[in-house]
C-alpha cells in the first residue's frame, strides 16, 4: 500500500501502535499540565494565606501589648513605645468618606453621561480617557495633589470656606483653623479623583446590563432622560451599582502614595477637615522603614492587619453584590 | 408650572450636572498630564537617561533608578505572569469543567481580593517574609513584591478571555484527537492570545507605578547597582524622596520622572486597550 | 413539544426495528456495521436524554440521524466520539462497538478514539491560524512528516473536500478569511487530513447558504465511498438526497430504523410518518 505521495505506508498495526504510543504520551502530558496550572492555582490561595499569616504573626507583639487598647486610643508615641490606632482609622474613615462622596456623585454623572446623553462618536473616547485616569499611577496624583492641587486650595478655596462657614454650626467646627492647603480635606478630594474612574467604569457596565425593553417602555410612557435613568434604569441596576462604589471604597481604603504626599502625616485627630491628619496605609509608608524597636514595627504592622481586615470586608461585600447583579443580568458569573 | 414644564426643568438640571461631571473628569485628567508636561519636559534631556541621581544641588540623571525600576518589572513579570496565566487556565479549562468543585470558586474569589487589596499589605508580607528573613532590603524583595502584585491582574485577564473562547474551538480540536493540554496551548492561547497579552501589558502598567510595595522591599539606592540582593534604586521611590525633598534640583528630577512613568503606563495602556479591542475584534 | 402519541412498549419497538434491519430473504447484501450501538442511555446531569438506543451504522454507507429538535440526534452523535467526555455532568450507559470494541469503556482512550472519528460541526470551527495550518494542525498532532510529505497530505485533504481549487493559492491566508461554505469545508477537509474511519457529521450544512449547501452535500456523496458517514440534520429534504440509512429519533427514543427510502416513502410508524410529512417538528 502507498500514501498519495508515493510513500510506503506503514502497516496498520504499526500506525495503531504508533498512534497508541503518542495517545498515551498526551495522557501524562495532560496530568503533568493540569498539575501544573493546579499548582498555580493554590499559590494564589498560598499568598493570600501567606498574608494574614504573616501580618497576624509581625502585629502578634503589638497585639499583647496593647490589646483592645490600641483600637481606642489616640496617642502615637515612638519615644515612650506608645501606640493607638485611633488616628489613622479616623483619618482613613474620613479620607475615604470625603472620597466617596466626591467619586460617587461625579462618576455616576459621567456614566449617566457617557450611557444616556452623549453622542455615539464622542462615547468611546471619552470612556477611554476616564479610564486612563484609572492607569495614572498613584504616587503622580501624589506629587500633582502636593504640588498644584494643595497650593491652589489653599489660596483659593480654603480661605473662603473658612470665612463662609464661620457662623454655621456644626460646619464651623469642620472648616476651622489655617489654611494649610494639605490635610484631610485635600487627601479626601485627591482620593475622590482617583476612585472616579473605577465607579464609572462598573456603573457604565452594569447600566448597559438594562434591557432596552425596560428603558424602551418608559420612554413610551413618556418618561423624561432623567425619570428613566433615575426611576428604571438605576433601581435595576441598584445592587450592582453599590459593588461597583464598594469596589471604589476598597481603593479608596487602601490607598497609600497619594494620600501620603498630602495628608500631613500628623497623629491626631481634629474636628476640622483642614488640618493635617494620618491614615493607616500613610502612616505604615511613612514610618515603616525608620521603625526601630519592635514594638513600633509591630504597631505599624498592626496597623496593616487592620486595614487587611477592613478592605477585606469591604471587597468581599463588593464582589458578592457584583456577582448577584450578574447573576440577574444573566451572566455566567 | 405646570407638572410637565417641571418635569423637563429636571430633567435639563439633571443632565447639565451629568455633562458637568464628565467635562470635570476630563478637566482632572487633562490637568494632571498638562502638570505634568509642563513640569516634567524642561528636565527630559540625555543626561535624564545616562546619568545617575544626584546628590542635592548637583546635576544629574535618573539612570540608576530607571534601570533599577526595570530590572524589577521584568522579574516580577517573568515570574507573574505565567504563574497569573496557568492559574487562569487552571480556572478556565479545568475547574470550569469539573463537578461540585468549589476550589474554581475559591480561588477566583481570593484573586479578585488581592486584585483590589492595598499594595501596601503586599509589601509589608513581603517584608516579613523575604527582607527579614534575608535580614537586608534587595532588588529581589522589590520584584517579588511586583510580582505578587502582577498575578491578579494576569490571571484575572487570562481567565476572563480564555473564558470568552468558543467551546467549538475546543470541541472541534478535541475532535482530531487533541489531548487536553493541546487543546489549550495551540487552540485556546492562540484564540484567547491578544487578550492574554493585555493582561500582561496592564500588569506592567500597574507595576511600573507602583511604589508602596517598594519603600520597605527594595528601598532605594543612590548609587548604580545591578546586584538584585541589595537595596534596589527605582523610579517611583526616588520620585517620592525627591518630590518630598526641600532641594530644587532633586524636585525638578522627580517631575521629570513623573512624566517618564506616565507616559509609559499610559502608553502601555493604550497598547493593551488596542490589543483587547483586536481579541473582541477575532471573536465576532 | 407535544407530548408523544399513545406508544407502545418501548421494548417492542426496539425488536421491531431491529428485525427491520435484520438481512432479509431477498438476498441483498447488507453493508458491514461498523459501530453497533446497544441500548444506549444518555444523561445530562440526571436528566435521561436517549432512553435505550440500539441500531447500527454501516461502513461506507452515510446514514442519517433525523427528528425534531431536542430528540436527542445530536446527543448521540457525540456519544459516537465521546465528545460529552469534556463536561463532567455528562455520561453514557449501554455499549458502542466499533469494529467489535466497546468505546464506552473506561479502557478507551478518547483521543486514540477521535483519529478514527472524526467530526464536522454545526458551526464552521476554523482554528485562528492559515489554512494550511488548520489541515496541518490534526496530522502534526500524531505524525511527524517531512515538509514535502505534509503538503501533499495537506493538497490531497482540501482535494478531497473540493477546496483545492479555491484556496490553492492561498494556504498561508487565516482560515477565518475564507466565507462560511468554505469554512466548513476548510472543517471536512481537516477532518478527513487524519484519515478517520468514521465522519461525524452535526447539521454541517444548517449555517450556510443553499449554494454552499449544495457543495457540501455533493462532498458527502463524493466521501460516502471512503468513509463510514453518519450526519444530523434537521432537513429532511437534505436526509432523503445524501443519506443511505435514516434513523428517526423522538423525545430520546428511536423510533424507526431503515433504509431511507423504505423509511421515506413507507414509513411503519405513525410518529415517523407524521413528522416527515410535516406534521410536526
Amino acid at each position: 500500500m502507498t500514501d498519495i505521495t508515493g510513500q510506503p505506508t506503514p502497516t496498520p498495526t504499526a500506525r495503531a501502535r504508533h498512534f497508541g504510543a503518542v495517545a498515551a504520551r498526551g495522557r501524562r502530558q495532560d496530568g503533568v499540565f493540569h498539575a501544573v496550572t493546579l499548582a498555580a492555582a493554590l499559590a494564589v490561595l498560598l499568598v493570600l494565606g501567606g498574608v494574614i499569616v504573616s501580618l497576624i504573626a509581625g502585629a502578634w507583639p503589638a497585639v499583647r501589648t496593647f490589646g483592645v487598647d490600641f483600637l481606642l486610643t489616640e496617642t502615637w508615641n515612638p519615644v515612650t513605645d506608645k501606640f493607638g490606632a485611633l488616628a489613622p482609622i479616623y483619618g482613613t474613615l474620613v479620607t475615604s468618606t470625603i472620597a466617596m462622596a466626591i467619586g460617587v456623585s461625579v462618576g455616576f454623572g459621567i456614566a449617566v453621561f457617557i450611557t444616556e446623553i452623549c453622542p455615539g462618536w464622542l462615547k468611546r473616547p471619552l470612556g477611554t480617557a476616564i479610564e486612563l485616569l484609572a492607569g495614572i499611577p498613584s504616587i503622580i496624583y501624589g506629587i500633582w495633589g502636593l504640588f498644584v492641587l494643595a497650593p491652589f486650595l489653599q489660596h483659593n478655596v480654603q480661605p473662603f470656606l473658612i470665612e463662609s462657614f464661620e457662623d454655621v454650626p456644626v460646619l464651623e467646627a469642620l472648616f476651622q483653623g489655617p489654611p494649610y492647603g494639605i490635610g484631610v480635606l485635600t487627601a479626601g478630594l485627591i482620593l475622590g479623583i482617583m476612585v472616579l474612574p473605577f465607579i464609572t467604569s462598573i456603573t457604565r457596565e452594569v447600566f448597559d446590563t438594562v434591557p432596552p425593553m425596560l428603558k424602551e417602555s418608559a420612554y413610551g410612557l413618556g418618561a423624561t432622560t432623567w425619570e428613566v435613568v433615575w426611576k428604571v434604569v438605576l433601581p435595576y441596576a441598584r445592587v450592582g451599582v453599590v459593588g461597583g462604589v464598594m469596589l471604589g471604597l476598597g481603593r479608596a481604603l487602601g490607598e497609600t502614595m497619594a494620600v501620603t504626599f498630602v495628608i500631613g502625616n500628623a497623629h491626631r485627630i481634629s474636628a476640622s477637615l483642614l488640618a493635617p491628619g494620618t491614615t493607616i496605609s500613610a502612616a505604615i509608608a511613612n514610618e515603616f522603614t525608620e521603625a526601630v524597636g519592635d514594638i513600633y514595627a509591630s504597631s505599624l504592622i498592626l496597623l496593616g492587619l487592620i486595614l487587611f481586615v477592613i478592605t477585606f470586608g469591604v471587597l468581599a461585600l463588593a464582589k458578592l453584590l457584583l456577582r448577584r447583579a450578574q447573576a440577574r443580568s444573566g451572566g455566567t458569573r | 408650572m405646570t407638572l410637565y414644564a417641571r418635569r423637563k426643568l429636571v430633567n435639563r438640571l439633571a443632565l447639565t450636572l451629568a455633562g458637568g461631571a464628565a467635562a470635570l473628569g476630563l478637566f482632572w485628567l487633562t490637568a494632571i498630564l498638562w502638570t505634568l508636561l509642563a513640569k516634567g519636559v524642561a528636565g527630559i534631556d540625555l543626561a535624564l537617561f545616562t546619568e545617575m541621581t544626584p546628590p542635592p544641588g548637583d546635576a544629574g540623571g535618573l539612570l540608576n533608578a530607571i534601570f533599577g525600576s526595570l530590572v524589577m518589572t521584568v522579574v516580577a513579570v517573568l515570574v507573574g505572569a505565567p504563574v497569573g496565566i496557568l492559574a487562569g487556565t487552571y480556572l478556565a479549562e479545568y475547574a470550569r469543567y469539573e463537578q461540585g468543585g468549589r476550589l474554581g470558586e475559591v480561588v477566583r474569589f481570593v484573586n479578585d481580593i488581592l486584585l483590589s487589596a492595598p499594595s501596601i499589605i503586599i509589601g509589608l508580607f513581603v517584608y516579613e517574609v523575604m527582607v527579614v528573613r534575608m535580614g537586608h532590603f534587595s532588588g529581589w524583595a522589590g520584584a517579588m513584591a511586583l510580582a505578587v502584585i502582577a498575578v491578579p491582574v494576569v490571571l484575572r485577564t487570562t481567565d476572563d478571555m480564555l473564558t470568552l473562547v468558543p467551546a467549538g474551538l475546543r470541541e472541534a480540536a478535541a475532535a482530531l484527537g487533541a489531548s487536553r493540554w493541546k487543546v489549550i496551548v495551540t487552540i485556546a492561547y492562540r484564540a484567547a492570545g491578544s487578550g492574554m497579552m493585555t493582561g500582561v501589558l496592564l500588569a506592567i502598567a500597574r507595576v511600573s507605578g507602583e511604589t508602596a510595595p517598594l519603600l520597605f522591599t527594595a528601598l532605594n539606592n543612590q548609587f548604580w547597582s545591578g546586584d538584585m540582593n541589595a537595596p534596589m534604586a527605582n523610579l517611583p521611590v526616588v520620585i517620592f524622596q525627591f518630590a518630598l525633598s526641600p532641594y530644587e534640583n532633586w524636585q525638578r528630577l522627580a517631575w521629570s520622572g513623573a512624566l517618564v512613568i506616565t507616559a509609559t503606563v499610559l502608553l502601555l495602556n493604550v497598547v493593551a486597550r488596542m490589543l483587547a479591542a483586536r481579541n473582541r475584534g477575532n471573536e465576532a | 413539544m407535544e407530548p408523544a402519541p399513545p406508544s407502545r412498549p418501548r421494548s417492542e419497538i426496539r425488536i421491531e426495528t431491529r428485525l427491520a434491519d435484520r438481512p432479509t430473504a431477498d438476498g441483498v447484501q447488507r453493508p458491514a456495521e461498523k459501530i453497533v450501538i446497544q441500548d444506549l442511555k444518555f444523561f445530562y446531569g440526571d436528566r435521561e436524554a436517549l432512553h435505550g438506543i440500539s441500531l447500527p451504522v454501516h461502513g461506507k454507507r452515510v446514514t442519517a440521524f433525523i427528528g425534531p429538535s431536542g430528540c436527542g440526534k445530536s446527543t448521540l452523535l457525540r456519544v459516537l466520539n465521546r465528545m460529552y467526555d469534556l463536561y463532567p455532568n455528562q455520561r453514557a450507559e449501554g455499549s458502542v462497538l466499533l469494529d467489535g470494541t466497546d468505546i464506552l469503556s473506561k479502557r478507551q482512550d478518547v483521543n486514540l478514539l477521535r483519529t478514527k472519528i472524526g467530526m464536522v460541526f454545526q458551526k464552521p470551527t476554523p482554528f485562528p491560524m492559515s489554512i494550511y495550518d488548520n489541515i496541518a494542525f490534526g496530522i502534526r498532532l500524531y505524525e511527524k512528516l517531512s515538509p514535502a510529505e505534509m503538503d501533499a497530505r495537506v493538497e490531497s485533504a482540501l482535494r478531497k473536500a473540493a477546496l483545492w481549487g479555491e484556496v490553492g493559492d492561498k494556504l498561508r491566508q487565516s482560515g477565518l478569511s475564507l466565507s462560511g461554505g468554505q469554512q466548513q469545508r476548510l472543517c471536512i477537509a481537516r477532518a478527513i487530513a487524519v484519515s478517520p474511519e468514521v465522519l461525524l457529521l452535526d447539521e454541517p450544512a444548517s449555517a450556510l447558504d443553499p449554494i454552499s449547501t449544495a457543495k457540501i452535500e455533493e462532498l458527502i456523496g463524493e466521501l460516502r465511498s471512503d468513509y463510514c458517514i453518519a450526519i444530523v440534520t434537521h432537513n429532511l429534504q437534505q436526509a432523503a438526497r445524501v443519506s443511505d440509512f435514516t434513523a428517526f429519533l423522538f423525545l430520546g427514543d428511536l423510533v424507526e430504523f431503515g433504509s431511507t427510502e423504505t423509511l421515506f416513502t413507507s414509513p411503519r410508524d405513525q410518529r415517523t410518518e407524521d413528522y416527515i410529512t410535516g406534521r410536526f417538528g
